[in-house]
């Protein structure tokens, strides 16, 4: 059998890569538990969460246990990474990996290089936009909602870059979408509701509030609520942006 | 605004929040599709909660489906299929109604987006509740 560090090395990378790319806290869980059959090892138990993570494993009952704990501070939706570690861990549980192997190709993923800034700006503009003719947006209005995507976006990596903390980038974006949005809507009159709500679809964590509440049906009662609180307070945040920008306009529209 | 107009502009910004996600290529033309499809639903049942609740439905074991038949995880595919159900003009509309002080209209329309919120993570479970159970019912048999 490989070193008991090594594969502990592999799995502990593997959940970490799951949690930080998108992937729920129950995926990491289950990555953990069939990377660490695929192992041979009979003794693992994992908790994860939002945050972090913590993995004990042992051969069997009474041998010396190895933990690491693991903490997780980077949240990012990445899917292709998310998708080849589950790849890996899906190779590893058939026995078909070692844990050399799965720990230099873990690293791999890790190391990848991320998409470009400049698509990732294009791409989040072009969204917003056609999310702003989905909710019933003339053409007028499509070209707003893509001037917002693209500023929001182009603002919110310059944020991250000076460690401001995510939920106050909602803030700015929701402020300075419904700023840009009124300041055109006098240049030229728009329909307000589709390009404003249409542009920060987007950012609104939709998804993080059905897991959250996902999580707290099943049973994961820790990271349900810490998911409800985040996703809560990240719409809050975006909506009291609004809230300001439309109060400051608050008679003229 | 005609219906199929919103179906597609539904589907393409699906297709571009895949991009932004970086997701798969081969899972992007999935996710847009039923996106689109789901989004029909909802406009189909006149945008109530039910029509949250069946579109949703459908977009989770859409997605559970074609994440069994490609082995993906099923992330891959509901993360930017469902974005376009998030009820986002509920949220804006609130907010205007409160800045312009009128808190029983700013009220029922929190009300109503709540309710659409919770449509949607009821919708979503159950989706994948029903798949995990089947997932262990075959490694049991084989």
């Amino acid at each position: 059998m490989a070193d008991m560090n090594v594969m502990l090395d592999a799995v502990c990378l593997a959940a970490r890569l799951t949690l930080e790319n998108g992937g729920e806290t129950y995926r990491a869980e289950d990555t953990v538990e069939h990377m660490c059959k695929g192992f041979g090892i009979s003794h693992a138990d994992v908790l994860a969460l939002p945050t972090g993570l913590m993995v004990t494993i042992s051969e069997k009952d009474g041998c010396t246990a190895h933990t690491r704990l693991i903490r997780v501070r980077k949240r990012d939706t990445n899917l292709s990474r998310l998708d080849d570690c589950n790849a890996v861990s899906r190779q590893v549980a058939r026995g078909e990996m070692s844990a050399e192997d799965a720990l230099k190709k873990l690293k791999e993923i890790q190391n990848a290089p991320v998409p470009k800034l400049l698509w990732q700006v294009l791409f989040g503009a072009l969204s917003a936009a056609f999310f702003c003719v989905m909710l019933g947006g003339a053409a007028e209005d499509f070209i707003v909602a893509f001037l917002c995507g693209l500023l929001i976006h182009c603002v919110l990596p310059l944020l991250g870059r000076c460690h401001v903390p995510g939920m106050l980038g909602g803030l700015f974006a929701g402020f300075l979408t419904a700023q840009l949005t009124l300041i055109c809507n006098t240049i030229y009159p728009i329909h307000l509701e589709p390009a404003i709500s249409g542009a920060i679809l987007p950012l609104l964590s939709g998804l993080a509030t059905t897991n959250a509440i996902r999580d707290t049906i099943k049973g994961d009662l820790v990271s349900g609520s810490a998911r409800i609180s985040e996703a809560v307070l990240t719409a809050a945040l975006l909506a009291v942006g609004i809230c300001i920008a439309l109060s400051m306009w608050e008679g003229r529209i | 605004m005609h219906w199929s107009v919103q179906i597609i502009s539904c589907a393409l910004a699906a297709f571009f929040f895949a991009l932004l996600l970086n997701q798969p290529r081969k899972t992007m033309l999935f996710s847009a599709l039923f996106a689109g499809l789901g989004y029909g639903i909802f406009l189909l049942l006149g945008q109530s909660t039910l029509g949250y609740f069946c579109a949703t439905l459908f977009i989770g074991v859409a997605c559970e489906i074609c994440a069994r038949l490609m082995k993906k995880i099923s992330t891959l595919f509901i993360t930017s299929a469902l974005i376009p159900l998030v009820p986002g003009v509920g949220l804006y509309r609130t907010m205007r109604y409160l800045v312009q002080g009128e808190y029983h209209m700013a009220i029922s329309c929190g009300t109503d987006t709540l309710m659409g919120i919770c449509a949607i993570a009821l919708g979503i479970t159950i989706s994948s509740v029903l798949f995990a159970n089947i997932r262990k019912r075959e490694r049991t048999v084989s």
